[in-house]
């Protein structure tokens, strides 16, 4: 059908204007997979066109130059279509990324399956399902990913007077916080003991004991 | 939680200016709090805490009674030299506004984490006393509240040097004459990094494409660079802490920048002046 008319290069352009419309709205779209493989396809395509090219031209006599220009075009079609791939790919691992480091490095939480949808309302919702989004590679990217951060935190003088993970946004103004807790996080060692963390319970804790969970959104800062 | 008088209320304002983006007003708010607290070892060894904390005016310039930890390095910034602290605070304001990524202070850090340590187990020490008194506590929740403050900054440098080794990861591994500017951890994490993006790009991409378009490393005419490389050409605000020989400007004419001057120039013309410590980014 409209195979026939399209151009090349198409196809990469869709790919583009994807991560284009997932910058725009903050969101990380599911793995375009099937555009990927047909983009994929084409690249195939031209690589024999341009070998049946360069066929051509070698039998033809010399200073024969005619396919030179059909040539370059398959070349560009190729190159650019090549370079849409990755800078795709690119992309959503800068987003993938992005939402890594939002969690506080959790990895778990955010390729935890969406198994029960009511426990996790708030904030989990966004980041459960992120999982089916991914492609194979993307979810081994971030587990090496992952590990090569714990490994550069070992690395790191004092991992433990300085949490790389906590949020970087704002300076911490109060030694204390405020928390309401959004979900049950069981017990927590914090600096006046262990607490039991139940859902719609408040607390006033130290700042530094509870950071990661409220990155992790199991409390919520009053 | 109940010893902790958290709810003094007090006016904590002010401690921002040490995290705002005006290094030069940070100076002001390191000198205007200083404290010391220092557990001195009595003769039949047991440890007792004295504590010549002092906040604002009521500073004691003897300092003479036990010693002075001064995480805000009260005792040295008088004599012209800046402290530990403002100096954290400089390489801090460099590297975030600096397109390149600039040579890392180990020692400097090492150092803000010793006293960040001391102190931190000085507080725990006083905290665990049941004769301080609520007065004490008071101090020591400044204390703490400062430490968290500094670590904040810390941990805000590292994660600012770790988003640029992540994003130039391909052109440092490349180079080997990047890698002085990097710590170990640093350096081996950019390694593990630029296989993982490489071997990303092969799974998902590039060993799917016939074995002519399988290379990452192109170099087309008429196309930019595959592997990013840091801008050196981006303006940047530099401010002179001294008075700086002049420099030559990409269009052939000097500048001198006098101490104070506050001048917008390419990255690539202050550069050397910026490693010297003659400026600063502001």
């Amino acid at each position: 059908m409209n195979d026939n008319v399209r151009q090349y290069g198409e196809l990469a352009t869709q790919l583009l204007i994807e991560s284009r419309r997932s910058t725009a709205t903050d969101t990380l779209l599911k793995y375009n997979d099937v555009l990927v493989r047909q983009i994929i396809r084409e690249q195939r395509q031209l690589e024999s066109l341009i070998q049946s090219s360069l066929e051509v031209s070698q039998n033809a006599m010399d200073g024969d130059n005619t396919m030179t220009p059909t040539i370059l075009l398959y070349q560009t079609a190729i190159l650019r279509n090549k370079r849409c791939l990755l800078a795709y790919h690119h992309h959503r691992i800068e987003r993938l990324k992005d939402l890594y480091w939002s969690v506080g490095g959790a990895l778990p939480l955010l390729l935890a399956t969406h198994t029960n949808p009511a426990a996790n309302v708030s904030s989990a919702s966004s980041s459960g399902d992120i999982r089916s989004k991914l492609s194979p590679h993307e979810v081994d990217f971030l587990r090496s990913y992952n590990d090569s951060l714990l490994e550069f935190r070992s690395g790191v003088a004092a991992p433990e007077e300085v949490d790389l993970f906590a949020p970087i946004l704002r300076p911490p103004k109060d030694l204390h916080v405020l928390v309401r807790v959004v979900r049950d996080c069981g017990v927590i060692q914090t600096e006046v003991g262990a607490i039991d963390f139940k859902r719609g319970q408040r607390f006033l804790v130290r700042r530094g004991d509870v950071e990661h969970l409220i990155v992790q959104g199991y409390l919520e800062e009053v | 939680m109940a010893d902790l008088d958290w709810d003094f209320a007090f006016d904590v304002d002010h401690l921002d200016e040490e995290t705002s983006r005006q290094p030069k007003r940070a100076p002001k708010t390191s000198r205007s709090r200083s404290k010391s607290v220092a557990p001195a070892q009595d003769r039949d060894g047991d440890v007792e805490i004295q504590d010549d904390f002092d906040i604002g005016a009521e500073r004691d310039d003897g300092g003479g009674r036990g010693f002075n930890l001064g995480i805000l390095g009260e005792e040295v910034d008088d004599g012209g030299e800046e402290s530990l602290v403002q100096e954290l605070f400089r390489h801090w304001l460099n590297e975030r506004h600096s397109p390149d990524i600039l040579p890392i202070n180990e020692v400097l850090l090492a150092g803000l984490l010793d006293r960040i340590r001391k102190q931190t187990s000085d507080v725990q020490l006083l905290r665990s006393d049941p004769n301080s008194s609520e007065d004490e506590h008071f101090r020591i929740m400044l204390v703490q509240t400062e430490v968290e403050r500094l670590k904040f900054v810390i941990r805000s440098y590292m994660r600012t040097r770790l988003f640029k080794v992540e994003k130039y990861a391909q052109f440092i591994t490349s180079h080997p004459e990047v890698h002085d500017k990097l710590s170990k951890a640093e350096l081996e994490h950019a390694q593990r990094y630029t296989q993982t993006l490489e071997a990303h790009f092969t799974n998902s991409v590039l060993q799917s494409l016939p074995p002519e378009q399988q290379s990452l490393n192109e170099d087309m005419v008429f196309m930019p660079p595959m592997i990013p490389e840091p801008d050196k050409n981006r303006p940047v605000f530099a401010h002179a802490r001294r008075n700086c020989p002049p420099v030559r400007l990409p269009d052939g004419s000097m500048i001198e920048m006098e101490k104070g001057q506050i001048s917008l120039l390419s990255y690539s013309v202050i550069e050397q002046m910026l490693l010297r410590g003659e400026v600063e980014l502001v």
